[in-house]
């Protein structure tokens, strides 16, 4: 045998030990974040192919809802994404007023931004605590919690609830703010405002972790549109769409705030622009604490609500992107169909075109960068 | 391009296709037969609808027939669609439209999970939110479980 041969015959003994395997990630898995379980075939250390296999927590929410009259559907609505549950809240009844033509006085227009925004803020500082986690960071995830445990505390002054609040109501608001709120919500806010830098210090300007994300994940702005990517997914992609100010709902468009957007449709990108949003967050609540006005919190509602006759689909953005509902009426107390259109179910779809190619270690980031709930995905 | 125009365009595209249409807002509503769904949708994202926001099914049981909804919209116009597509209950089959938007395969997936139907040309039609052995389609009207006890107070 001359050296030839006997280079080729090691090749391929080598090629044979490389060969492709099956590995389950979930559905108990610590970065998945809930009950998602990837089966990945991996090339040694390089994923191959990713299939998301996902249910594991589907309880039938449309199902439950074609059986409850339209006030009971709320605070199932909580359940859906419940690190954002005022939105969701905000989603579905925003649905129902626009297919019934009621308009909400303008005081609860204007508590419903404040809390939808400082649920923005608290979704976003869960999000950035956890990725860090994933990332090996423990530091950011204690300051995160830390932030949003007194968002929670205005949320249980004004409604009771920590997580689930149930507190949006079809036609406006069911209580009003507490006589301390204006007061507790600026001084979280001017308490929030110097912690932005502090996550700097430990994220933005790690070199670490610059050199972990930057590159990693590339989400191309076609790729995305094809998809129907939303929220700051899209927005890192470089595509400017924010539906607060591109298909503006309740008083959106009374208030000035920036849409950061992404260039590379990278996770460094990703994280950029949910970390500029909490800023933009803040400048949406402070103006909206200085014009709240006085005045009724609920519209005049008939005591049996009775949609008429038809179908619509209304969307509203969430922390994590376009929350649509669509909702067939037949004229009695309960929807015929209804339908959830979660964000993170679409923008988890994408993941087996983005991350085929990548590293493992590399997919649990880009994984995180998306910002999947469960709880929403299966329903 | 307005409501108007986009329903204007594809009524004389496809004149015999299109069953009735209207506006509504901002929004162009078209029903359609279900054996042109492929080409009137691959128009519409020609004209610029090119963001599938959703897709959905509705079961129509007084009429027997299972409806499939489309919802489009655009990021460069503030125009939107609402396509919808009646298929007979019994034999529930329609184009895919995966090949046109990549969100289409995982919403195709839930209505055949939910309402059994049949979206010829998927890529990798299987059930997605219950298990493989699932029998039945949930979301339909008629669905009965039988491991549904009824309930009989003592």
């Amino acid at each position: 045998m001359n050296s030839h041969e006997h280079e080729t015959e090691s090749a391929e003994r080598t090629q044979e030990t490389m060969e492709e395997m099956y590995v389950n990630m979930g559905p108990q898995h610590p970065s998945t974040h809930g009950v998602l379980r990837l089966l990945l075939k991996l090339d040694g250390e390089v994923v191959t192919e990713v299939i998301p296999y996902i249910g594991y927590l589907h309880r039938c929410h449309e199902k439950i809802g074609e059986n409850r009259i339209y006030t009971q559907i709320i605070p199932y609505t909580d359940r859906l994404d419940y690190l954002a549950s005022m939105y969701n809240n905000w989603g579905f009844v925003l649905t129902v007023e626009r297919h019934l033509g009621i308009a909400v006085p303008e005081r609860a227009e204007y508590m419903r931004v404040i809390l939808g925004e400082l649920q923005r803020i608290a979704s976003h500082l869960i999000w950035l605590g956890t990725f860090g986690l994933d990332l090996g960071n423990f530091t950011i995830f204690l300051y995160c919690f830390r932030e949003r445990e007194k968002i929670l505390d205005l949320f249980e002054s004004v409604c009771g609830q920590r997580l689930n609040y149930a507190f949006y109501r079809i036609g406006g608001m069911p209580l009003d703010l507490p006589d301390s709120f204006v007061a507790d919500c600026k001084a979280f806010l001017e308490w929030f405002k110097p912690r932005l830098p502090e996550y700097d210090a430990v994220m933005t300007d790690n070199i670490i972790f610059q050199k972990r994300v930057q590159g990693l994940g590339i989400l191309d702005p076609k790729t995305a549109i094809n998809y129907a990517i939303s929220g700051p997914v899209l927005r890192g992609s470089g595509i400017k769409w924010d539906l607060r100010r591109n298909d503006p709902y309740s008083i959106y468009d009374r208030f000035e705030f920036d849409i950061p957007v992404g260039t590379s449709g990278d996770v460094w990108d990703r994280y950029m622009v949910r970390r500029i949003e909490m800023e933009e967050s803040v400048k949406i609540i402070e103006q909206a604490l200085q014009g709240l006005p006085s005045g009724e919190i609920i519209a005049k509602m008939p005591k049996k609500l009775k949609p008429p006759v038809g179908d619509i689909y209304s969307r509203v953005e969430t922390p994590r992107g376009e929350l649509g509902f669509y909702i067939v009426s037949d004229g009695s107390e309960k929807p015929y169909r209804y339908k959830v259109r979660s964000p993170t179910f679409v923008n988890l779809s994408v993941l087996p075109v983005i991350g085929t190619g990548c590293f493992v270690a590399d997919l649990v980031a880009i994984l995180g960068s998306f910002d999947i709930v469960l709880g929403e995905v299966d329903r | 391009m307005t409501p108007d125009e986009v329903i204007e365009t594809i009524k004389s595209q496809f004149g015999d296709a299109v069953k009735a249409s209207e506006v509504k807002g901002v929004e162009a509503r078209i029903d359609i037969h279900p054996e042109k769904n492929y080409e009137i949708l691959m128009a519409l994202k020609g004209i610029g609808l090119d963001y599938l926001n959703c897709l959905s099914a509705v079961d129509r049981i007084a009429s027997g027939e299972l409806e499939v909804v489309y919802n489009l919209s655009s990021l460069s116009l503030p125009t939107k669609a609402l396509v919808r597509a009646r298929v007979p209950r019994e034999d529930p089959i329609i184009r895919s439209v995966a090949s046109l938007w990549g969100t289409a395969d995982w919403h195709e997936r839930e209505a055949f999970d939910m309402m059994g139907i049949r979206f010829d040309g998927h890529p990798d039609l299987r059930r997605i939110l219950l298990s493989e052995d699932w029998v039945g389609f949930p979301l339909r009207k008629d669905y009965q479980d039988e491991r549904l006890v009824p309930y009989e107070p003592v």
